[in-house]
């Protein structure tokens, strides 16, 4: 009986010294891994907060029409960007250092989140994009509106902006297939029933106030319209 | 009076003494005033240079129409023509260009390119599409060229206090300001110069630069400016054109395109109007034509209310150029009732020279920022008109000048901002 409970005991302890000696390079790797992952980030946002400083990367984002502000409290694009670039080492580093574990349910979430890094990514990239084309667009259309004298400049600029943020919101999301059929069909009753209620708006309600606008822009230009300014 | 500027360029083969009188004509869709431009330019040089050779060089810029017929219809056989197809780029067609003419530069170049390799002692540039074109205009522009020995004659048009307010109220007082010249229409589209001129501004990089065909007028200008030329101005009387068939552009693109290459060419010459000093006097033109320009309606309350629109919504872009203490200035000034609404000079001026250090810095899109100057200057204008409407034109022309001082006056500003452009927003 002892004999039995003695080999069970050394049984059970050489499986866990099995167990411990299988994990332990693992997880040595792993922290290994992110040891390098936390140096590498860190080189990489002082690099890229340096090297962007250097480029003036604030004030040509704030000419792009980029407000920091609105994204991050430092208020700063550089800082953004090397904050971003910084976590995202981390985290590739943190995925890696799990599929170094050999445990079956972390490798797979790890092999799986790498494999969709590159949408996650093109995704980002959309986005981003998107918000630039807007907030261009919108400056375009504010002030070409204020030069034609549209009291609702801000308004249409406005409408520009939000129409381009959620068409590249919606296409970021369908690249990476979240509620792909919810989106599409969402999209199209939302951007459809805007054009179909500004079309009754404009053929029912506003029918007068259209045609002044189309009498205006057809009749003759106004005296100092016809100045010859060169 | 000479200029004193520093650059000078003489080419491979100076003109002679005694080279030919070229004129040049520029056209583009002008069929229905080449004929009386050409007729007007070979009276022209035969009443003024009759003993000198001459020569018309004609560049069509792509003309669709009868132009090119009517034009050697109008020569006949006398005189020679020298026939440039100058042409069209994708770009011509997407830029319409104020001056009208698709690809000016090139043609430009053209002509002064005939003139050169003729050795040519005058070359005078007229735009065909121009109704009051006379022989005399020939002889008033390339005279001071062949008898007095200037480099640079541009024309002085008489105009109506009100025509031209771009050209008085921005490109003169900055062109003046910068190099010292008192070339009042430094954007127009007729002028002489001398061989070595001709020289001196083919050798220049004007012709490649982006916005060359949009900006050639005034660059031309300033390179004649800047150097160590000898300027003059010819009173031209009423310069009236004939339609090309093209839609006028919108204020708008038109300040994009005049401002814009005011303010490219800024950059491009920094080193050289930093250095700058002091008005040189430039030979002042003869008695303009008696006949009074008509005077055009300008509806004021609609500038002024275009102004405030735009301080209303587009303050926010003229933060990342104007100091804070501008815009309080403005602010003062948008409040004030429509008699009383008066944009003080040397405010107009720091506004000007803030928007092209801000052009320089690329703060926004450099077409942004200067469509965001509309408003601005829709006030700038209705101020103009309220003080010149009730006065006579020497008194309109004197309130020019004032305003011309007071861009004199802030240079030392422009300059400060230039070289420290760090102080932008802080002050």
């Amino acid at each position: 009986m002892a004999e039995q409970f003695n080999r069970a005991l050394t049984l059970a302890g050489t499986r866990i010294v099995d167990s411990v000696a299988s994990f332990l390079p693992g997880a040595l790797v792993f922290l290994g891994i992110l040891l390098g992952a936390f140096v590498v980030a860190l080189v990489i946002r002082s690099a890229l907060r340096r090297g962007l400083k250097g480029l003036d990367f604030d004030r040509r984002v704030e000419g792009l029409g980029f407000s920091p502000a609105e994204w991050t409290p430092s208020g700063s694009a550089s800082v953004l960007v090397a904050s971003v670039a910084y976590w995202t080492v981390l985290v590739l580093g943190l995925l890696l250092g799990l599929t170094a574990l050999d445990a079956a349910l972390p490798t797979q979430f790890a092999v799986s989140v790498l494999q969709y890094l590159p949408h996650l990514v093109a995704a980002l990239a959309i986005l981003v994009i998107g918000g630039i084309v807007a907030r261009f667009l919108a400056r375009a259309m504010l002030i070409g509106a204020v030069n034609m004298g549209v009291q609702s400049a801000r308004l249409l600029s406005v409408g520009v902006k939000w129409l381009v943020l959620i068409v590249a919101a919606a296409m970021a999301l369908d690249h990476i297939g979240i509620g792909r059929t919810v989106l599409l069909l969402a999209f199209g009753i939302t951007f459809g029933g805007v054009v179909f209620a500004v079309a009754l708006a404009v053929g029912l309600g506003a029918r007068d106030v259209v045609g002044r606008a189309f009498e205006r822009q057809l009749r003759e230009p106004a005296g100092d319209d016809k100045l010859d300014h060169v | 009076m000479a200029s004193t500027g520093l650059n000078s360029s003489v080419g491979p083969e100076p003109a002679s003494a005694d080279g030919p009188v070229v004129a040049g004509l520029l056209c583009y869709q002008d069929a229905d005033t080449v004929g009386a431009v050409v007729a007007a330019v070979r009276e022209g040089l035969a009443v003024h240079f009759a003993d000198v050779t001459t020569q018309i060089v004609l560049v069509d810029a792509g003309s669709t129409d009868a132009t090119e017929a009517r034009a050697r219809e109008a020569l006949g056989d006398a005189g020679e023509i020298l026939d440039i197809a100058a042409a069209r780029s994708t770009a011509d067609f997407l830029d319409l260009p104020y001056h009208g003419i698709p690809g000016k530069a090139r043609a430009v170049r053209a002509i002064l390119t005939a003139a050169s390799e003729r050795r040519a002692q005058a070359c005078v540039i007229l735009d065909a599409g121009v109704r009051t074109v006379t022989p005399d205009w020939v002889g008033w522009l390339a005279r001071p060229v062949v008898e007095r020995a200037f480099d640079f004659v541009s024309p002085f048009y008489q105009r109506h206090a009100f025509e031209g307010a771009l050209t008085k109220g921005v490109v003169y007082p900055v062109v003046r300001a910068l190099y010292g010249v008192r070339l009042r229409q430094p954007a127009a589209a007729e002028f002489a110069c001398s061989g070595r001129l001709v020289d001196h501004v083919l050798q220049e990089d004007v012709w490649e630069r982006s916005g060359s065909q949009l900006g050639i007028d005034i660059w031309l200008t300033t390179a004649a400016a800047s150097g160590d030329f000898r300027l003059s101005e010819a009173a031209l009387g009423i310069r009236a054109h004939g339609v090309r068939g093209e839609e006028a552009l919108d204020l708008g693109t038109t300040i994009v395109q005049v401002v814009g290459s005011l303010f490219t060419d800024l950059e491009r010459r920094a080193a050289r109007w930093q250095r700058s000093r002091g008005l040189i006097p430039v030979e002042p033109p003869g008695a303009p034509s008696a006949a009074a320009p008509v005077a055009p309606n300008v509806d004021v309350e609609r500038l002024i209310e275009a102004c405030r629109l735009g301080y209303r919504e587009l303050r926010d872009i003229w933060t990342w150029v104007l100091p804070p203490r501008t815009i309080v200035d403005l602010k003062k000034l948008l409040d004030r009732p429509v008699a009383e609404f008066r944009l003080d000079d040397e405010l107009w001026a720091r506004i000007v020279y803030d928007f092209a250090i801000g052009c320089r810095l690329r703060v926004a899109a450099r077409e942004h920022l200067l469509r965001s100057l509309v408003p601005l200057y829709s006030g700038w204008l209705a101020s103009y008109v309220l003080q010149v409407r009730d006065v006579s034109p020497e008194a309109a022309d004197l309130r020019v000048e004032t305003l011309a001082e007071a861009f004199d006056a802030q240079k030392s500003y422009l300059i400060a901002r230039w070289r420290w452009p760090e102080r932008l927003r802080t002050e």
